[in-house]
């Protein structure tokens, strides 16, 4: 999910006019998945099979679904939870009340209420294969804060255990109504993102369930499997799915059925509407073809060059550097106007971008969005780490990765605005995100536990990001990168932890990194350092001068000046920094602190002044809060000083002739 | 009644002559806005002055490194905000008191010395405050109706499929209430020429024969502010372009040169349009004494309110 913490290009793209059959063409759905083609990619712990039927008008999908479960536990299994995300959309439930304390994330709903915003999931019966009909049986608990009226998580109890290596089928019959569009899923208008719709089972790991209830910061986690589903909803409906088009059918109610198909992957959604126009295109990598599919909103065409130049770009870099992509397809939806709130959203091949029909080229928010969401693909879709537990495992490694990225593809300082007036880039993006609230939370921190919305953002997303920029300096960028890679071989299709990572950082690289992990991922330590002092003094200062007018000891070659220059650590984080020292001569110092003590100070007794001291003159610790303490040039230039006046003086003057215009 | 052919340009020959007006009114503000900006600068040069990161703020303008500075705990810009709000009223205020002076000294065409400037302008003042009172209550309606053309808005956003006919409703809506302001302050203006030109106290009996006036003249007197307005915005855009595209970032002087020119260009117009309308109600109140029947009637004349000069 990409957080909100942002002229269009008209140009012609190969728009695919729709056929009343989803995009289905003969050659798609003949097509099978790369990963189809051996042996699954994935330990299949589930297998879905859903049949739903939208009702449009009504904003609810009636649906069966049979889940067979896989018991690679190691041990018999009895209870069984399961997530119903859509009922955190009620007004009691833990989602709401964290929206009413803190915020969301993205453009959720504010702290009011708002009724258009009601989702539900019922659970109408549950049997299990050969147990009966446990419907009964069905109870809501809430693991993380006993909130009685939080109904996103249930569980069964079993008439017997499922044994080791065994495996049971669960069938459901369930309705769902889709919310207004909040947190990324729901309706506008004829326009439907249905994503988290469908009962899910929690995942076995580290020895128990986990399962966690919806909450106002928190994603999602689940077992890989396949997916096999027969969505019905009217024939004028274009759709796009996280899984293959199998087979379409017109029905003679004025409805078609389609059907998908998806394996080795943890979740399925969907979206349609009669208003989406289908660009097609296609992408060749390592692991073969990626077939693009854009599901445009009206207004938006003109964004369609800049993803497809996006999508292509990321998905090169991301096969070069960290892996090759396996899926053979990608969906990308591009939700209407009115509803960006189900933009900047990831599930497996499926993405959610977002634009208006007014952007920009210089701001590169449709770049950016995009990106980030199929750099979850690789952080969260295939290395599917717990996003309720450890969401800077996907949220902040893709915010890193986004970093190289738009800067690969966009320019370094110009990746997120690229005006003729104003620039920025990603590295300062994740910077500023996370500075402002910078020691609130450590990043570990369970995604729901963090102080606030503002801080779980800025630290999840930015600090992580910022962490990691930081580490290159440590670790070299191409050894980061190839850490990155082995940990993206190693790990995807399975669920590693952040020890995971950390360790594979620490083993590709051959460093003992502890004493900075400590610090920046687990601690909450500030890393500000400063030059409190840089000056020169004639060592024979207490001589008298004889001559008349000003002195000027620069004038006097063979005079020797004493110099300090201190460095102080403002914050708690201890980082070895460079620090140069630049004389009037020319010549220039280089020091290496370890950082330890509060301040250090350095003396140098030379035939010429001090110019200047600046600590990380390659700007490669962004951990730094504070950039602007990092130098100190003897001699003053107000240069910015008189820019930034300029421009307040300008706004000043001219917000106050508006104002006198009412007289 | 038709405009003038040639009172667009008289007017601006107007400031032009009295252009006194003009320069001391830009010097009150540029006064108030150089004290705003020196409660940013001074804090902002502790950090800055002796910064290399400094240079990120001079070449190019790199709106992270101002973001930066702006989110440090001790950040020197975050301050200054309520003293731009203040002088900014301040200004406003002065603004109030000075037009009594500069519609005196334009009705008459004249140069006002010190003295009879600033009692021309205490003369009118209390009447021009109740002016703005006035204006704040004729304002109620149009904000009601932007209100009601928000609803509109927000009625089409939320039901179309398209982006566009929301635009659109915002393009309309923003027309019309733009139309109506401009009307809105002519006929304001018009009342104050009066109060000045005829020594009218009692503001609502101006403010009915402006109306009068206005309305029976409202496509020369709209197409003369409007005009006015026109070239002020063109001529402020432009200025903006040559801002962005052709000067150098850090061309910090001849951006505030550029500046400040804008500042005093776009004053200039706004004392264009009160010149202008002033040299109309003039020409108007001759042609009305010139077509009267039988006697000319004896022009108000207060001790603040002297006969136009010979020009």
């Amino acid at each position: 999910m990409w957080h909100l913490t942002r002229a269009v290009i008209l140009a012609g793209a190969a728009a695919f006019a729709f056929s009343g059959a989803g995009f289905a063409s003969p050659s798609q759905a003949n097509q099978q998945p790369a990963a189809s083609t051996g042996k699954p990619l994935s330990t299949r712990v589930v297998a879905y099979s859903v049949e739903a039927k939208l009702a449009p008008e009504k904003h609810t999908i009636t649906a069966t679904e049979t889940l067979t479960y896989q018991n690679l536990t190691g041990q018999p299994q009895q209870t069984f939870p399961f997530h119903l995300y859509l009922n955190a959309f009620q007004p009691q439930s833990t989602f709401m009340t964290e929206v009413r304390l803190y915020g969301t994330r993205g453009n959720g709903p504010d702290s009011g209420w708002d009724a258009k915003h009601f989702g539900s999931i019922t659970v109408s019966k549950f049997e299990a294969e050969g147990m009966g009909d446990l419907t009964n049986k069905m109870e809501f608990i809430q693991p993380d804060d006993h909130n009685a009226n939080d109904l996103t998580v249930f569980q069964v109890t079993l008439p017997r255990p499922v044994p080791p290596g065994g495996s049971v089928q669960f069938r459901m019959a369930f309705q769902d109504l889709m919310p207004e569009v909040v947190e990324r899923t729901g309706y506008k208008r004829d326009f439907f993102m249905v994503g988290q719709w469908f009962p899910k089972v929690g995942v076995w790991w580290k020895g128990a369930w986990n399962c966690h209830q919806f909450h106002a910061t928190t994603e999602f986690f689940a077992d890989f499997g396949t997916f096999d589903v027969k969505l019905t909803l009217p024939q004028n409906e274009v759709v796009g799915a996280g899984g293959d088009l199998v087979s379409s059918a017109n029905n003679s109610d004025g409805t078609k059925t389609l059907v998908f198909h998806s394996e080795d992957v943890h979740d399925f959604s969907w979206t349609a509407s009669p208003s989406y126009q289908l660009v097609e295109d296609q992408w060749t990598g390592s692991a073969g073809t990626v077939k693009i599919h854009l599901l445009m909103s009206p207004g938006n065409m003109g964004t369609v060059p800049r993803y497809l130049s996006a999508l292509k770009g990321t998905l090169k870099l991301f096969d070069e550097w960290y892996g090759p992509y396996p899926y053979d397809r990608i969906t990308v939806v591009d939700p209407p106007h009115g509803a960006l709130d189900a933009g900047g959203m990831e599930y497996p091949t499926l993405i959610t971008a977002g634009t208006a029909w007014n952007m920009p080229k210089g701001a590169l928010l449709p770049e950016v969005v995009l990106e980030h969401e199929f750099g979850h693909q690789y952080w969260y879709g295939m290395v599917a780490t717990n996003e309720f537990e450890e969401a800077w495992l996907d949220e902040g490694i893709n915010s890193y990765t986004e970093v190289k990225v738009m800067d690969a593809l966009y320019g370094k300082g110009t990746s997120v605005l690229n005006f003729p007036f104003a620039s920025m880039g990603e590295d300062e993006q994740q910077q500023l995100s996370y500075i402002s609230q910078p020691d609130r939370d450590p990043i570990t921190r369970f995604a729901w536990r963090f102080y606030g919305s503002n801080s779980y953002g800025g630290i999840t997303y930015g600090k992580t990001a910022t962490v990691l920029l930081t580490l290159e300096k440590i670790i070299g960028e191409d050894t980061m990168r190839r850490a990155l890679h082995t940990y993206f071989l190693r790990y995807r299709f399975t669920h590693p932890t952040g020890e995971d990572f950390l360790k594979t950082i620490e083993e590709v690289s051959g460093k003992n990194l502890r004493w900075y992990f400590d610090q920046a991922v687990y601690g909450t330590n500030i890393l500000d350092y400063e030059i409190l002092n840089a000056h020169s003094d004639p060592i024979n200062w207490y001589e008298k001068k004889h001559s008349f007018g000003p002195q000027r000891d620069d004038e006097n070659k063979d005079q020797v000046y004493r110099t300090y220059v201190s460095v102080h650590r403002k914050g708690d984080f201890v980082f070895p920094v460079d620090v140069v020292i630049k004389f009037n001569d020319g010549q220039s110092v280089v020091e290496h602190w370890d950082g330890r003590d509060r301040w250090v100070r350095y003396e140098y007794e030379r035939k010429s002044k001090v110019k200047s001291a600046e600590i990380d003159p390659q700007h490669e610790i962004w951990l730094d809060r504070n950039f602007f303490n990092n130098s100190y040039v003897v001699k003053e230039n107000h240069r910015a000083v008189h820019k930034l006046g300029n421009l307040w003086l300008f706004a000043s003057e001219w917000f106050a002739q508006w104002i006198a215009w009412l007289t | 009644m038709a405009a003038k052919p040639r009172t667009f340009l008289d007017g601006a020959g107007l400031v032009w002559r009295r252009q006194a007006v003009l320069w001391w009114i830009f010097i009150v503000n540029a006064l108030l806005s150089i004290f705003t900006a020196i409660q940013m600068m001074e804090p902002a040069a502790g950090a800055l002055n002796h910064s290399f990161a400094a240079d990120r703020l001079v070449h190019g303008f790199d709106v992270a490194a101002l973001f930066g500075l702006v989110a440090q705990p001790e950040s020197p810009i975050q301050g200054p905000g309520p003293a731009f709000l203040f002088f900014s009223i301040v200004f406003m205020v002065f603004m109030l008191f000075a037009t009594g002076g500069v519609l005196a000294t334009y009705y008459r065409d004249e140069r006002l010395t010190a003295g009879p400037f600033f009692e021309a302008s205490g003369y009118h003042f209390w009447r021009f405050l109740r002016l703005l009172i006035y204006f704040a209550i004729a304002l109620i309606p149009i904000g009601i109706l932007a209100a009601i053309f928000g609803k509109l808005y927000d009625h089409f956003d939320e039901t179309s499929i398209s982006p566009f006919p929301a635009v659109w409703v915002f393009v309309a809506s923003a027309v019309v209430v733009l139309f109506l302001l401009m009307c809105l302050r002519l006929w304001f203006d018009m009342a104050q020429i009066i109060a000045v030109a005829e020594d009218e106290r009692r503001m609502h009996k101006a403010l009915r024969r402006a109306a009068a006036v206005v309305s029976r003249n409202f496509g020369s007197l709209f197409w003369l502010y409007f005009r006015i307005s026109l070239v002020s915005w063109l001529v402020f855009g432009l200025a903006l372009q040559l801002w962005k595209n052709h000067l150098q970032p850090d061309s910090i002087l001849t951006a505030l040169f550029l500046g400040q020119a804008m500042m005093v260009f776009w004053l200039a117009c706004r004392l264009w349009q009160r010149a202008s309308e002033a040299l109309w109600y003039r020409r108007y109140l001759a042609d009305a004494f010139a077509s009267a029947p039988v006697t000319e009637p004896e022009p108000a004349v207060s001790h603040a309110m002297a006969a136009p000069a010979a020009r």
